[in-house]
């Protein structure tokens, strides 16, 4: 039976071509056509995986050895902590600006100008400030995933349908009861829009953070084993980072369907 | 005391195409309990009254009274059926009804046994678990309505509530409706641009005139209550049909009349 080209894929088949590249990859690094020392073969950054993850601590001259939780673990709280800071702020703020106009107009302006000036470019500001710290990383974790969340919470709010609106308030609704009972679960799907492009962004700040301005965490490895020709270590690391990442957002996506569960039936 | 009291309302929108009039001086006097269905062309200003009463839009001149007291903003006293149901659509049946009282920190006892009572009288009794999606138009509308009956209000202001629902749906509604009022009184205010719909559900029929709104007569349908379906065929349904009609004739070609005029002007 022919498989009709609009059914669903089966679902080795987006395994297929990663599988054939990890193939030529180690290929190139078993033949030494590229050098071990650019490229090493998956086997080994396999193995150095291992041994990074599962390693006795302190033996021999492999000061990885052993680290890989808690390596992935400072990385994870940093994130875990900006990014909760920048759902603080960034749910209220932006709730605010998509219901008063007056906040609309005091404070829209200042995040809309502070927006374009990339996470990158607060680094020196914030070693500056914060110095080579915890809380130097957290800042620019919070500060990058803070806009992304803060504009679509805004979206959010400010779409709340005028209908919706009239019958809280003919029903009895303060302005309080209002902003917590209608503009605020009205807006939250925008706001897990917003906090899945935070998180992403976030992951992004805590290597940048990590590389220059703290001396812990994936970031702070990725560099170091560099410096000292650890290319293996290097790919082990930016999977890890990958993971990380996948796997948070993933927890996220969970967290949302449950809270966003009147969401699947759709508009009819 | 009148329901409902409307002396001289007029309403202007500001815009930047210019002022639009959309009401131009309104009088009306509802006696308590009355049905009274407001019929009119569309674009005659008929849900900006119901909008004015609700405390949902201001008014620029005149004024709109209920039971005496001068209306500035919405609240229970004046329940609202919209034409597109407006439920929440993250609030279950059961929690879309009792969201007035939890609201206005009513007691959940009583809340709870009149919210029971009221999905019961409008059909939805086993539907409290349901989300808004799941429901179609007519069951949506019948949340709407007891979610009105249950803030226990002295007038129900509803905004062509079946507009959006096909024929036969429709006439369900308005029969429940009828029913529904039997059990429960109060004062309604219905708008529709539905003759049919209008002699059928009220106990007199204002009809409107084209923009800006007039209230061009007031007819006084004498139909014997409880009303079912067989109404329809009634020489006198027949004949205050006839009459209606002719008016709103006259009103929708003066409006499309005004309508070619102002293009003319525009050109």
């Amino acid at each position: 039976m022919a498989v009709a080209a609009n059914a669903a894929p089966p679902a080795l088949l987006g395994l297929a071509i990663p599988a054939i590249l990890v193939a030529v990859w180690e290929v190139l690094g078993q033949t030494g056509v590229v050098p071990q020392g650019i490229l090493p073969a998956p086997s080994l950054v396999a193995a150095t995986w291992w041994d990074w993850a599962f390693g006795a601590r302190g033996m021999g001259f492999n000061p990885y050895l052993g680290t890989w939780a808690e390596t992935v673990l400072f990385s994870t709280k940093r994130v875990f902590m900006g990014f909760l800071t920048a759902i603080v702020l960034g749910v209220p703020i932006g709730i605010m600006i998509g219901w008063n106009r007056l906040v609309a107009g005091a404070v829209d302006p200042l995040i809309q100008s502070l927006r374009p000036i990339p996470i990158t470019a607060w680094l020196p500001f914030s070693i500056a400030v914060f110095g080579i710290r915890d809380a130097g990383a957290v800042f620019l974790i919070s500060l990058g995933a803070f806009f992304p969340i803060v504009v679509n919470t805004t979206a959010g709010a400010r779409d709340t349908p005028k209908n919706l609106i009239r019958a809280a308030r003919m029903m009895g609704a303060s302005e309080r009861q209002l902003l917590l009972r209608v503009v605020l679960p009205n807006a939250l799907p925008s706001i897990f829009t917003g906090m899945r492009l935070g998180l992403g962004i976030a992951w992004t700040a805590v290597i940048v953070a990590e590389i220059v301005a703290v001396k812990s965490g994936l970031g702070y490895v990725l560099w170091d084993a560099y410096y000292v020709g650890r290319m293996d270590v290097v790919i082990a690391d930016m999977i890890s980072i990958g993971l990380a990442g996948f796997i948070s957002d993933r927890v996220l996506v969970a967290a949302g369907h449950r809270v966003l569960h009147w969401k699947q039936f759709g508009a009819r | 005391m009148a329901a409902v009291d409307i002396e001289g309302v007029r309403k202007v929108f500001g815009g930047r195409a210019g002022a639009v009039e959309a009401l131009a001086a309104i009088d009306m006097t509802l006696a308590e309990g009355e049905f009274a269905c407001i019929l009119g062309p569309s674009g005659c200003g008929k849900s900006t009254l119901l909008n004015v009463i609700a405390g949902f839009e201001d008014l620029t001149e005149g004024s709109a009274r209920v039971f005496g007291q001068g209306v500035s903003k919405p609240g229970p006293d004046r329940a609202v059926v919209f034409q597109e149901a407006s439920l929440f659509p993250w609030l279950t049946v059961w929690e879309n009804v009792t969201f007035g009282p939890r609201m206005l920190g009513r007691p959940k006892p009583e809340t709870e046994e009149l919210a029971r009572r009221f999905l019961g009288l409008v059909g939805l009794a086993g539907f409290e678990n349901h989300l808004p999606d799941q429901l179609s138009g007519g069951m949506k509308q019948r949340v709407g309505i007891a979610r009105c009956l249950i803030l226990k209000p002295r007038v129900f202001l509803m905004d062509e509530p079946f507009g959006a629902l096909d024929a036969q749906t429709r006439m369900q509604m308005q029969e429940l409706l009828l029913h529904v009022w039997d059990e429960a009184r109060g004062t309604v205010l219905f708008i529709t641009h539905d003759i049919d719909e209008a002699i059928f559900l009220a106990d007199t029929v204002y009809v409107m005139t084209a923009r800006p709104g007039r209230i061009r007569s007031r007819i006084v349908v004498d139909l014997p209550r409880p009303r079912t379906i067989e109404v329809l065929t009634d020489p006198r349904f027949n004949a205050l049909r006839a009459d209606i009609l002719h008016q709103i004739r006259e009103e929708a070609s003066k409006a499309t009349r005004a309508f070619e005029e102002e293009e003319r002007a525009r050109k």
